[in-house]
C-alpha cells in the first residue's frame, strides 16, 4: 500500500494534467512526452483509469508515421525523450506503439558512424574516448552521449530487449568507455586535450542505472568507482532529480543498498506541502517512482541487476 | 596523448563533422529581432567600458548605471525583461559563470528604472543538472532574494521560430524558448572568456545558451554540426539581444570557457549592439575581433559592426584596459598586434 506522501504526490500530478491529456515540466506548461510519461507511469500504479487514458491517448498522438516520438505531437522528428515513451508504452500496454517504437529506438542513428578514421584519432587525441562506439545520440544526426544512452538502454532493457542485443551491448560499451578516471561519469568527455573533466551525479546515477539494467555485474571496476563517487557526491549539495536517479542506480546494486535508504530519506524529505517536488510534475512523478518500491523503473534495474 | 599535435582547424572539424557548412554569408539578409527591425545605429554604435576593479556591490550598482547612462539602453520601463547571464557550468575554483553580484546589481538598477518584470533565464549547455548549478552559482538565492524568478531555459515551452536566414542551413526553424520570445527586453549577461572551440566567448556566443535543451540536446551539438560561427550569427540574427553588460571584472584565460583560469581585466563592457560590445571586449582581451570566425562573419551579415570607426567607446580607453588574455596556442592568430 502506498504512503500517503506518495498518495499526494500523485495528487499533485493528477490536478496538474492539461485539456490535451498531457503533462508539462510546471503546471500548466506546454504537455511533452517526458513529463507525460512519467506521470503516466506513476499514476498508473494507482489504477487511475481516467487520466491515464487521457494521457495515453496523448502520449499516441506523438507517435509519427516512423514509429518515432519527438518531444511533443508538433515535433517533426523523433529525439531523446522517445526513451520515456517507450517506458509508458511498454508499462500501459500499448503494444503496437511499443512495437514500432523499440524498432525505432534500436534504429537510432548515432552520427558518429559518420566519422572518418582521423575524426576518430581526433577525438581520442583531445577528448580520449573511443568515437568509433555507437550509442543514442540526443537528437538526430548528432552522436552519443553517456545520458541519452543511458536512458535508452534503461527504456529498452525495461521494455524488454536483451541486453545480450547488439545496440544495447554498444551502448554499454560507450558508458564504459566514457568514465572518467578518477570515477563516475560526467555528460560523455572524460578529458578535454590535458584536463581530466570532473564527474556529475547526475550522469554518473544514469550511467550506473544502465549498467545496472544491462546486467552489468558490479564486480566491474568502473560499477565500483562509479558507486563510490556517488557516496562521495552525496556528501555535497545534490539536486532532486540526482538524488532520484541516484536511488535508482543504487537499488540496482547490492553495493548500494545501505546508501539507498539514506538517499530514499534525503528524497522524501525534500517533497512539498503541496505534495509535489519543486512544483515539476516530470520530478514529481520520478521521485514518487523510485521512491515506491514497486515502481515500474525499479523493477528493470532488479530484475537483471 | 599520443603527441600528434592537434590544429584547431582539425579539432572542430571532429566536433562538427562533415555537416560544417559553409554557407556564404550573403545569404543572410540583414538582422531583424522579434520585435521586427534593429534600432538605428546612427553614425556610431556606443559601448560604455567602465572600469570596475571588483564586485563590490556598490561599485557594481555605480557602474552599470555610468555605463547605461553613456550609452543608448533600451526603455525598460513597464517592460518585461531577460536577463540572461552564463551559467555554462559550476567550479568552485575557476570563475565560469557570470558573477551573480553582477546580475544583481543589474537588477536593481532595472528595479529603479521600473522594469516591470525581470526573469532570469539560462539554459545550461552540457550539465542537465540545472537545479544544482543556479544553487552552487548563486543564482537561486539572488532570485530568492531579489523576488525575481529563474527560468532553466532547456525546460521551457518552445515555439519555432522562422530562421533569419532560410537557405541552406540544418536550422530552418529555431525552436524558442516561450521566456524569451515574450521579453520585451533581453540582455545578455556573459562573462568575458576565451573558448577552445569559439576563440572567445562573449555577448553573441552567450546567446546559445537560450537554445532550449530539450529540442537541441546536451551539449547543444546540433549548433555544433551547424557550424559555431552560423549559428551564432544566426541566433543573433533571428533573437535581438537588446543590451549586453559584459562581465571583465574578472574572465577567464587559457583553455576556456570552463577550464582555464582566471584573469582579471577590472571593467565592464555595455551596449546596446551586441557585435560592437563583443568586439571592444576581444580589444580589452588582446584579441583582434575581425580574426574571431564569428564576429567578422556577424560583421559581414550586418549584425552592427567590430571596426573601430564605427564604435564610438565611453568611459575608459581600450588601450589604458587592455589586458591581453593568455590563448590556447591553437588560437595564437587571434593576438592583436599592441599599438
Amino acid at each position: 500500500m502506498m504512503n500517503p506522501s506518495l498518495l499526494q504526490a500523485l495528487d499533485f500530478i493528477k490536478a496538474n494534467q492539461n485539456p490535451d491529456g498531457g503533462w508539462g515540466y510546471r503546471p500548466g506548461g506546454e504537455s511533452l512526452v517526458e513529463p507525460t510519461a512519467f506521470s503516466l507511469l506513476a499514476l498508473s500504479s494507482r489504477g487511475d483509469k481516467t487520466a491515464v487514458g487521457r494521457g495515453l491517448d496523448f502520449l499516441k498522438t506523438c507517435v509519427k508515421d516512423s514509429g518515432a516520438v519527438g518531444i511533443h505531437p508538433r515535433d517533426p522528428e523523433g529525439s531523446w525523450m522517445a526513451y520515456a515513451a517507450l517506458l509508458a508504452f511498454h508499462a500501459l500496454g500499448a503494444a503496437a506503439e511499443e512495437r514500432r517504437l523499440k524498432d525505432w529506438i534500436l534504429g537510432f542513428e548515432d552520427a558518429s558512424g559518420h566519422f572518418t578514421p582521423d575524426d576518430i584519432k581526433a577525438i581520442s587525441t583531445v577528448y580520449r574516448y573511443d568515437a568509433s562506439i555507437r550509442g543514442w545520440p540526443w537528437t538526430s544526426n548528432t552522436t552519443g552521449w553517456v545520458e541519452p544512452t543511458a536512458l535508452f538502454i534503461i527504456a529498452l532493457v525495461r521494455a524488454g530487449t536483451p541486453p545480450s542485443q547488439d545496440r544495447v551491448r554498444s551502448g554499454v560499451s560507450l558508458i564504459l568507455n566514457r568514465k572518467v578516471p578518477s570515477g563516475g561519469w560526467n555528460f560523455g568527455n572524460p578529458f578535454s586535450k590535458s584536463y581530466e573533466l570532473e564527474a556529475t551525479v547526475m550522469s554518473t546515477a544514469l550511467a550506473l542505472a544502465a549498467l545496472g539494467a544491462a546486467g552489468v555485474p558490479e564486480s566491474r571496476p568502473a560499477v565500483g568507482e562509479g558507486i563510490r563517487y556517488l557516496a562521495r557526491g552525496l556528501a555535497g549539495d545534490v539536486s532532486t532529480a540526482s538524488l532520484a536517479w541516484t536511488l535508482l542506480a543504487l537499488r540496482s546494486y547490492p553495493a548500494g543498498a545501505a546508501q539507498a535508504r539514506a538517499v530514499a530519506a534525503r528524497l522524501a524529505g525534500l517533497q512539498a506541502t503541496d505534495g509535489s517536488f519543486r512544483r515539476n510534475l516530470f520530478e514529481t512523478a520520478l521521485a514518487s517512482l523510485v521512491l515506491d518500491d514497486g515502481g515500474a523503473l525499479l523493477q528493470a534495474s532488479r530484475r537483471s541487476g | 596523448m599520443n603527441g600528434k599535435a592537434m590544429t584547431r582547424r582539425d579539432l572542430i572539424r571532429a566536433l562538427a563533422t562533415a555537416a560544417v557548412t559553409t554557407l556564404p554569408a550573403a545569404a543572410f539578409g540583414a538582422g531583424r529581432g522579434q520585435s521586427g527591425k534593429r534600432p538605428a545605429f546612427g553614425p556610431l554604435l556606443q559601448v560604455a567600458l567602465v572600469p570596475c576593479p571588483d564586485y563590490d556591490p556598490g561599485r557594481l550598482v555605480e557602474a552599470i548605471n555610468a555605463g547605461w547612462r553613456s550609452t543608448r539602453p533600451p526603455d525598460v520601463r513597464g517592460k518585461r525583461v531577460v536577463i540572461k547571464p552564463n551559467i555554462a557550468d559550476f567550479s568552485a575554483e575557476r570563475p565560469i559563470h557570470t558573477d551573480a553580484r553582477l546580475v544583481e546589481a543589474l537588477i536593481l538598477h532595472l528595479k529603479t528604472l521600473k522594469a516591470r518584470e525581470i526573469i532570469l533565464a539560462e539554459g545550461p549547455p552540457h550539465n542537465r543538472d540545472t537545479e544544482w548549478l543556479f544553487r552552487k552559482s548563486g543564482f537561486e538565492a539572488l532570485a530568492k532574494r531579489q523576488g525575481v524568478v529563474l527560468i532553466d531555459l532547456n525546460y521551457d515551452d518552445i515555439s519555432p521560430v522562422k530562421c533569419v536566414n532560410p537557405q541552406a542551413t540544418l536550422l530552418k526553424e529555431l525552436y524558442l524558448p516561450k521566456t524569451v520570445l515574450s521579453a520585451d527586453v533581453i540582455i545578455s549577461v556573459p562573462k568575458m572568456k576565451t573558448h577552445r572551440l569559439a576563440g572567445i566567448t562573449l555577448s553573441m556566443k552567450n546567446m546559445f545558451g537560450i537554445l532550449p535543451g530539450i529540442k537541441y540536446g546536451w551539449p547543444k551539438n546540433t549548433l555544433h554540426y551547424n557550424g559555431i560561427p552560423l549559428s551564432i550569427c544566426e541566433i543573433n540574427g533571428t533573437l535581438k539581444t537588446h543590451y549586453s553588460i559584459i562581465d571583465g571584472v574578472v574572465g577567464m584565460e587559457g583553455y576556456g570557457p570552463l577550464l582555464g583560469t582566471a584573469r582579471k581585466a577590472g571593467v565592464l563592457v555595455m551596449g546596446d549592439n551586441a557585435l560592437a560590445v563583443d568586439a571592444t571586449a576581444a580589444r580589452v582581451m588582446g584579441i583582434d575581433p575581425g580574426r574571431v570566425d564569428y564576429l567578422a562573419m556577424a560583421h559581414k551579415i550586418k549584425l552592427g559592426s567590430l571596426r573601430r570607426e564605427d564604435i564610438a567607446v565611453a568611459g575608459e580607453k581600450i588601450e589604458k584596459v587592455r589586458v591581453d588574455f593568455v590563448l590556447d596556442p591553437e588560437y595564437s592568430f587571434l593576438r592583436a598586434p599592441k599599438g
